[in-house]
This record gives C-alpha cells, sequence and structure tokens, in this order.
C-alpha cells in the first residue's frame, strides 16, 4: 500500500496521533498558509490543482468554493462523511488513519471560505471513525489547532461533530443539511443550490472527506505537482476500493486514469479462485454495470469511463465473478434502495419500492415476460424526475443490468430459476 | 415591490409574470392549468408530488413548475410529451397501492386525485402487483380519522399544523413507502384547527369523522355564509341537499339539512382557513329551538304572542330592548328606524362554553358573537343601565349568561333554546342565520354577508317582521 496523498505511511497503533501527524510534516503547510496566505490565495491554490470532488459528482472544489458569495456574512462548511453508497470504503480508511489530515483540510477550506464554524457529519453506522475524529479533534483542541487563535494566526474555527442516524440518503449534501438541522433527512429542491442557501439558510458548502484530506497536500506541495499526477483532465490521486470476488480486496491509492483491470489483476489480485470476470460496478452501486469486455482499455478517470458508458462515482469498485446470478445481484441492490429511499417525493418512494417488489417476485420464480416490461418501463419515469440523485442512483443499475444481461432476466422469468446454480463457475 | 413584469412564454403563449412569483402562479393567472398536489398557496413549498414537472427553456430535465421562479425569456412548454408522459408516470407511482376505492371515499367529486387521473392519468396501469395495503381508518384525534392507502404523502397537512396552526401535531414518521402520517401523541390529533387538513388534502386520506359516509358531495350545493362562532365572522360555505334531490330523501326533514361546513376563501377576513368551530357551524345551528310561540310557558299561536307582547309594551311606562349581537345589520336597522326613543342596549347572546380556545393569534376572538360591532356602531355599547327602572324589558337573542336585570317583566325573542330555560313572559322564536340573509360587520369593521341555507319552520319569525308588526 502506498500513494503519495494518502498512503504515505506505515500504519502502526500511534500513526493516527498528532504527534506523529506533526512528525510527518502535519499542519505546517496550515501554520505557514495562516501566516503567509489570504483566503483567496488558499482558494485560488485549490482551484488551479484541478481538484474534483471525491464523493461521486465529480465536481470541481475551487469552483464549488467559489460560488460562496464573498459578501456573505455567515458562510458553513460541512465535511461530508456519510459515506453509505455501498461497496465504499475510502473515507473511513482516511478516518481510521489519518484524521488530522481531514482536520488540516478541513481548517484549509475554512480559511478560504471564511467559516467560523464547520460541522464534520459523520454517518451513524461508523464507530471506529467516530472515535478517531473525535479524538483527534480533542487533540487538535488542546494544541491550539482548532478553536480560537488558531497557531496565533488570529483565524479562528471550530469543528463541530455531528452523528447521524443511519439514511443512506442523508449523504446527499442537501439532506445532510437539513439533517444537520435537526430535520428529517429529506433533499432539498435545487435551486437554490447550498453555496446560496443551504444550513440555516447560509452560504454552505458541502465537502467529501477525501476531497478535503487532500487539500494539506496540494497546499503543502502545490498545486501544479498535483495537477500533475494522474490524468490530465482529472488530476490527481484517487482511494479506490476494490471489493467483490477478487484474491485480496483492500484499498488502494492510485492515480486517476490507472487502468482499470491492472487494479483488479495486478492490485486486488486478480478474481477470486482464478475464475473468469463476468462484469464489473466501477464507482458504487449505482453507476451502471460493465461487462468483462468492456473494461479492456479503460481506466479509473472520467473521461474515459463516461466513454464506456459508466462513472468513477465514489472509487468503490465491485468485482463479479463468472457464475454469479445477476438477477439476484440486481435484486439485493434494488432492496437497498427500496429501504433507502427517503420517501419524500412520488416517483422514488413508490418507484424504488415497486421495482423491488417486481424483482422478488422474479427470483421467487413468480415472475413473467410483463413483469420484466414493467421493469424496463419504471426507471423511464423516475430518472430525472425526482428532488434528489437517489432516483437516478436505483434506476441506473436497473437499466444496465438488463441491457447488458438481458439473457440472464429473460431466462429467469421463463424458467422460474436462475441460469446459474449459485455456485460460482469454475 | 417592483412594478415591473417579466416577458415569459407559457405553451407559445407570452404573458407578463409579476417577479418572484413561480411558473405555477404565473401560469394560473393567465388560466393555465399545471396540476399540483403538494403546492398550497400559504403553505411553504416542498416540490415533492412531482405532477407539476415542466419543461423549461428546453433543459432536458424537467423542473417543478411549483419551485421554480420565473426569469426573463423563460420558455415554459406544459404540455408536451415529455411533460405528458411524466405526470402519467406520477399519477401511475402514485395508484400503485392506492385503493382506487372512490365509490366509498366521502372524497369522490371533489378529489384532486380523482380529477388529475381523469384528465391526465394512462388509461391502464401497467401494475399487475398486489396493491400493498397499509392502516385504515386510523384515528388520529376525536375528529379526524386518516385512511394509509389513500395517503399520497405531499404532507400539506404536516406543513399546516407547522406554518399555519402551530401546533406541531402531525409529522410524517418512517421512511420510504412504509412512512405515514401520524400524530406527535398518536390519536391526540386535538389542534383547534385541524379539520382545515381535511380540505387542504388533495386526496380522501383525511376524513372528517363527523361527516363520515353522510352523503354523496354531488348531492349537495354550497350556501355562502358567515361563521357566527365569534367576531371574526368567517367565511363559510354550508352544503345543504340539492333541492332536485331533496323529493328523494327518506323523511321530510331530511332535504332541510345543512350536512357539513367548510370554508369559503376570504382573503379580507379568514383567507382559506377556519377554525374547528366554524367547521361545526352546522351542527351549532341544528340545537335545540323553541318551535312556537309561548305566553307564561304555555303554546300559543304567533298572532296571540304578537297581539299579547304590542299590550305588554304598550302598558310599559319605560322599556328598553337588548339587541342582539347575532342579528343582521338589515335587522338592526329595521329595529333602528321602529326604536322611537327607547333605550337599547348591546345584548351579548353567546359567552365562551366550557372547553373553547378563548382567543389566539390566527382567527378565533375572545368575543363569541359575530355582529357586536354592528350593534355598537348603531346603538353604542353602554351597558344594559339598571338605574334607569325599565320596568320591560325586550331580550333580543340567545340568554346564554346571568340576565343584567332581575324581577322585571321580559320578551324573549330567541332563534334557539329550550321553554324551560327562557322564563320570560312571552317567548317569540326568531329565525337564525341559517334561515336569513344579511350582513355581519365583524371585529375590524369589514362587512360579509351570508345567505340563507335553509327554510324556516313555520311558527317561527324574523325578527325584523316581528319588530314591523309590533310598530304597526
Amino acid at each position: 500500500m502506498s500513494g503519495p496523498v494518502f498512503m504515505n505511511f506505515p500504519i502502526t497503533t500511534t500513526s493516527h496521533s498528532l504527534s506523529e501527524y506533526r512528525a510527518r510534516g502535519g499542519y505546517a503547510a496550515l501554520a505557514q498558509a495562516l501566516r503567509e496566505m489570504t483566503p483567496a490565495q488558499v482558494g485560488a491554490q485549490a482551484k488551479a490543482s484541478g481538484l474534483q470532488g471525491r464523493g461521486g459528482a465529480g465536481f470541481q472544489t475551487g469552483l464549488k468554493w467559489e460560488f460562496v458569495s464573498k459578501e456573505a456574512p455567515v458562510v458553513y462548511l460541512c465535511c461530508n462523511i456519510d459515506e453509505g453508497e455501498p461497496g465504499t470504503f475510502k473515507d473511513r480508511w482516511i478516518l481510521e488513519h489519518s484524521p488530522h489530515q481531514l482536520l488540516e483540510g478541513m481548517l484549509f477550506a475554512s480559511y478560504a471560505l471564511r467559516v467560523r464554524h464547520a460541522f464534520a457529519y459523520i454517518r451513524g453506522e461508523f464507530d471506529l471513525p467516530l472515535r478517531r475524529l473525535e479524538g483527534a479533534l480533542a487533540e487538535a483542541r488542546a494544541a491550539g489547532i482548532v478553536g480560537e487563535n488558531i497557531l496565533g494566526s488570529g483565524f479562528s474555527c471550530d469543528i463541530v461533530v455531528h452523528r447521524g442516524a443511519g439514511a443512506y440518503v442523508c449523504g446527499e449534501e442537501s439532506s445532510l443539511i437539513n439533517s444537520l438541522e435537526g430535520k428529517k433527512g429529506f433533499p432539498r429542491n435545487k435551486p437554490p443550490f447550498p453555496a446560496v442557501r443551504g444550513l440555516y439558510q447560509r452560504p454552505t458548502v458541502v465537502n467529501n472527506v477525501e476531497t478535503l484530506a487532500t487539500v494539506p497536500w496540494i497546499m503543502a506541495n502545490g498545486a501544479a505537482p498535483y495537477a500533475a499526477l494522474g490524468a490530465r483532465k482529472t488530476p490527481g490521486t484517487r482511494l479506490f476500493g476494490v471489493s467483490g470476488h477478487v484474491a485480496s480486496p483492500g484499498l488502494f491509492e492510485k492515480p486517476t486514469g490507472y487502468p482499470l483491470a491492472q487494479l483488479i489483476y495486478q492490485d486486488a489480485g486478480g478474481v477470486l479462485g482464478g475464475r473468469k470476470l463476468k462484469a464489473v460496478i466501477p464507482g458504487g452501486s449505482s453507476t451502471p454495470i460493465l461487462k468483462a469486455a468492456e473494461i479492456e482499455g479503460v481506466t479509473l478517470d472520467q473521461e474515459s469511463m463516461g466513454k464506456a458508458g459508466s462513472m468513477v462515482g465514489s472509487g468503490a469498485v465491485i468485482v463479479i465473478a463468472e457464475g454469479t446470478c445477476m438477477v439476484r445481484l440486481l435484486q439485493v441492490l434494488s432492496r437497498f434502495y427500496a429501504h433507502e429511499s427517503c420517501g419524500q417525493c412520488t416517483p422514488c418512494r413508490e418507484g424504488t419500492d415497486w421495482m423491488n417488489r417486481i424483482l422478488e417476485r422474479i427470483v421467487a420464480g413468480k415472475g413473467s415476460a410483463a413483469d420484466l416490461a414493467t421493469l424496463t418501463r419504471l426507471p423511464t419515469g423516475i430518472m430525472g424526475n425526482t428532488v434528489c440523485a437517489l432516483g437516478d442512483a436505483a434506476s441506473m443499475p436497473v437499466v444496465s443490468f438488463i441491457k447488458k444481461f438481458g439473457d440472464e432476466f429473460a431466462y429467469y422469468v421463463a424458467h422460474g430459476r436462475s441460469l446459474h446454480d449459485g455456485r460460482l463457475a469454475p | 415591490m417592483s412594478t415591473t413584469t417579466l416577458k415569459v412564454t407559457i405553451d407559445q403563449r407570452e404573458i407578463e409574470a409579476r417577479p418572484g412569483e413561480t411558473v405555477l402562479q404565473a401560469a394560473r393567472r393567465y388560466g393555465i392549468d399545471i396540476p399540483h398536489f403538494c403546492y398550497h398557496d400559504k403553505l411553504s413549498i416542498t416540490g415533492s408530488s412531482r405532477i407539476c414537472l415542466v419543461k423549461v427553456n428546453n433543459l432536458p430535465k424537467l423542473q417543478p413548475a411549483c419551485n421554480l421562479a420565473v426569469a426573463p425569456d423563460m420558455v415554459v412548454e406544459t404540455g408536451n410529451e415529455q411533460v405528458k408522459r411524466a405526470r402519467e408516470d406520477v399519477l401511475q407511482f402514485i395508484l400503485v397501492n392506492h385503493p382506487v376505492d372512490c365509490g366509498i371515499c366521502d372524497k369522490a367529486g371533489e378529489c384532486r386525485l380523482q380529477d388529475y387521473q381523469h384528465q391526465y392519468g394512462p388509461a391502464q396501469s401497467i401494475s399487475r402487483d398486489p396493491k400493498q395495503h397499509k392502516r385504515k381508518l386510523h384515528e388520529l384525534g376525536p375528529r379526524i380519522v386518516l385512511d394509509n392507502e389513500r395517503c399520497i404523502l405531499c404532507s400539506r397537512c404536516v406543513r399546516f399544523t407547522r406554518e399555519i396552526s402551530k401546533s406541531d401535531a402531525l409529522g410524517i414518521v418512517e421512511r420510504g413507502n412504509h412512512s405515514y402520517v401520524e400524530a406527535q401523541t398518536p390519536g391526540q390529533f386535538n389542534d383547534p384547527y385541524s379539520d382545515n387538513v381535511i380540505e387542504l388534502c388533495p386526496t380522501g386520506a383525511l376524513l372528517s369523522r363527523e361527516f363520515m359516509y353522510k352523503c354523496r358531495v354531488w348531492f349537495l350545493q354550497p350556501v355562502r355564509s358567515v361563521c357566527t362562532g365569534c367576531a371574526r365572522g368567517c367565511s363559510i360555505k354550508s352544503w345543504r341537499r340539492m333541492n332536485v334531490r331533496q323529493q328523494h330523501m327518506p323523511g321530510a326533514a331530511a332535504g332541510n339539512l345543512a350536512y357539513r361546513t367548510t370554508v369559503f376563501e376570504n382573503s379580507a377576513i379568514n383567507g382559506p382557513w377556519l377554525c374547528n368551530k366554524g367547521y361545526d357551524q352546522h351542527t351549532w345551528m341544528a340545537r335545540a329551538r323553541i318551535a312556537q310561540p309561548l305566553i307564561a310557558g304555555k303554546p300559543a299561536s304567533v298572532g296571540d304572542a304578537l297581539a299579547a307582547t304590542g299590550r305588554l309594551l304598550a302598558a310599559a311606562k319605560n322599556p328598553a330592548v337588548l339587541v342582539s349581537t347575532h342579528a343582521s345589520n338589515e335587522e338592526l336597522d329595521v329595529l333602528q328606524s321602529l326604536l322611537g326613543g327607547v333605550p337599547a342596549y348591546p345584548h351579548r347572546d353567546c359567552v365562551p362554553v366550557e372547553g373553547e380556545v378563548i382567543e389566539d393569534n390566527l382567527l378565533i376572538r375572545a368575543d363569541k358573537n359575530p355582529n357586536r360591532r354592528g350593534v355598537v356602531e348603531r346603538f353604542g355599547e353602554k351597558p344594559f343601565d339598571t338605574a334607569a327602572g325599565h320596568d320591560l324589558v325586550v331580550v333580543w337573542g340567545e340568554v346564554s349568561g346571568p340576565l343584567p336585570f332581575d324581577g322585571v317583566d321580559w320578551i324573549h325573542l330567541t332563534p334557539f333554546g329550550t321553554p324551560t330555560a327562557s322564563p320570560a313572559a312571552i317567548v317569540l322564536p326568531i329565525s337564525n342565520t341559517y334561515e336569513r340573509h344579511g350582513t355581519f360587520t365583524n371585529f375590524e369593521g369589514k362587512l360579509n354577508v351570508f345567505e340563507p341555507v335553509l327554510e324556516k319552520p313555520a311558527q317561527v319569525q324574523h325578527a325584523a317582521d316581528v319588530f314591523r308588526s309590533l310598530a304597526s
């Protein structure tokens, strides 16, 4: 495990502590920037690095910061630690092993945006990450790094940790804001975007953990070296979590533009038991699936992945071996989205549940060709018509699975059982 | 407020929109109907029903018209294929688990979902799934039941209790397709404005226990009336049987009956809201009344009672009148023109009943009489003068508290009451607000008009007629 931005130190029982983070050079860039740089310069450097949001949508971070009005009296920053996309476990690694890196990134962002109170919204299921984050925060507060007059610079910023209550939809920025405000985690209609009216009706920036934790490296090493890493249009390194039917699943820091096949076959040790690869879900469960043949030459950046018809998303690569029943797999995904739909808007609330019930029926061997037709039809009524992207996220797998593995679905409804007997093919 | 307008094109029609307005509001002013469930003029916008999606500026994604502010040179399409398809899909989604039991639903006939399904919905559902069953006839509170199968989770009722009545009495619990509306304390939805949510509900999910299964709404017709519950004098619709149907009703009285009360939207006085006492106006008007004139407690004919009253008045040396604060301005004018120097004082017909909300910041006023202002404007607000030595008092209006005099002969003109509760020398039953037309002046000085809802019984006189015959 190695990489320039995150995986640049050996993990020990104390490697997450403040003293070791400082020994690795942590907070030095912050101290220097607070003394020598203006907030606008910090923002400009983040923009020049070409850093993109790592939560899934891949929006330019510097640009997101720029949308916040310079005249706004109060601005909030929220760090989105509601890592809930199935297959994703990168933010967890950062919190468990390098929580100070995130805090430093949050302070950089707060300085650039003139934020007095920043919030860390952590998902309710995270236990060790929460303890590590709170421990790091206590250390940083005691050392004068968080709070009043940070490192004697005159800049003050408090970081507040808020624990979510276990809703996938709260990873969506506006429902995260609602949840922070103590309301039900319902996404808001956009516009207005959070950068205009967010938390407590103030301009708010919501950034992913990995995005913010990358900022200290950019500030320490400069925007140009970061922009030189990885693919030209979407530079940097990313944490890719490989899971599923692979020999050695895990988290790998790779520059963008890294070949997907190499990540699976070399870094993750290839498909489990030397089996054939059937398909890959390349960026978290809501991204369209790619067949084995389609990953040839695909690299892990938006451009290449977009051409292949999918997305890098949250960098969660789910590997599926030959012999897996795609109908059952889709039903598992579909059950997740039906369970996690917040129930605010009609198409998603009714649609995700409807799709799930149809899939349940198909898997139970009671499906029909008409069910398959309905299943193909329903996503078209959901996608684009909902308040947030959960409706799209729930629909994309259904569309891509049926498109690419239609024969398996047809076999299942025709014979009332799976084309595969449940064991992985030899 | 800026007076400039924006040019917006909706369905190839150029319209002048006001800045800050939403597409839905602008379109409605020009008679272009964009269907909506969750949107309501007086409530915050959630944009959750998604039936109001429209095509804007040829963007690939449809936008909710309820939440979209107009912008200069915006081009909106409300009826192209994509929009029609999205509406069909939304209705399809809403109806996938809706029981479609319009045949036994009180809302049928005035149901938004029913209307939109007929106007915009697909001819046939593509669903072949069995309906998901949910809790039916759930008691939200003493007045309201909830049918979760019919609920489309538009959250109008929830937003009403949060933003208008401020009781926070309702909320949506659980998540996704399992979510449902529940009272904060289950079964205790006791908001004094709770009945508004029945009307707000775009489907038949929230039902009045009082009106439940009483009558199909298309057999009823609304009559504009005024609530007599307090000095606010809210505009209401009183619903009576349509005349053509009366002959089919069992029992003679059924035709001459008010079945329910709903709000008559009146932005000058009550807006689109009404308190529960207002929603109970028809039951309040159906209280016990004296059917026939009484002389010394004995039933008498109208002619005899009027003659006896005339004799008493002629014999009186110093009579006085307590003037009803439930009387219309027109009746007050008649009395004023015939009074000829007899002193008149405002009467307090109704006092708060036990458990009633006395006053709040929304509608309810402490004075429980609708036309005190009209009486005061004509006769002054001096209370009954006990020192003036009146030897006969004409009490016009109900008596619900102690009378301001003692040991004096009195004549009672009353729309309600029982013979034992009215120990006057002569009792003359008079018509109530449901049986005449007129105007009230509310506490703010605003006039509000009411029309007759029902026919008055034969032995009951209009108060104005009583005064006229006494004067002649």
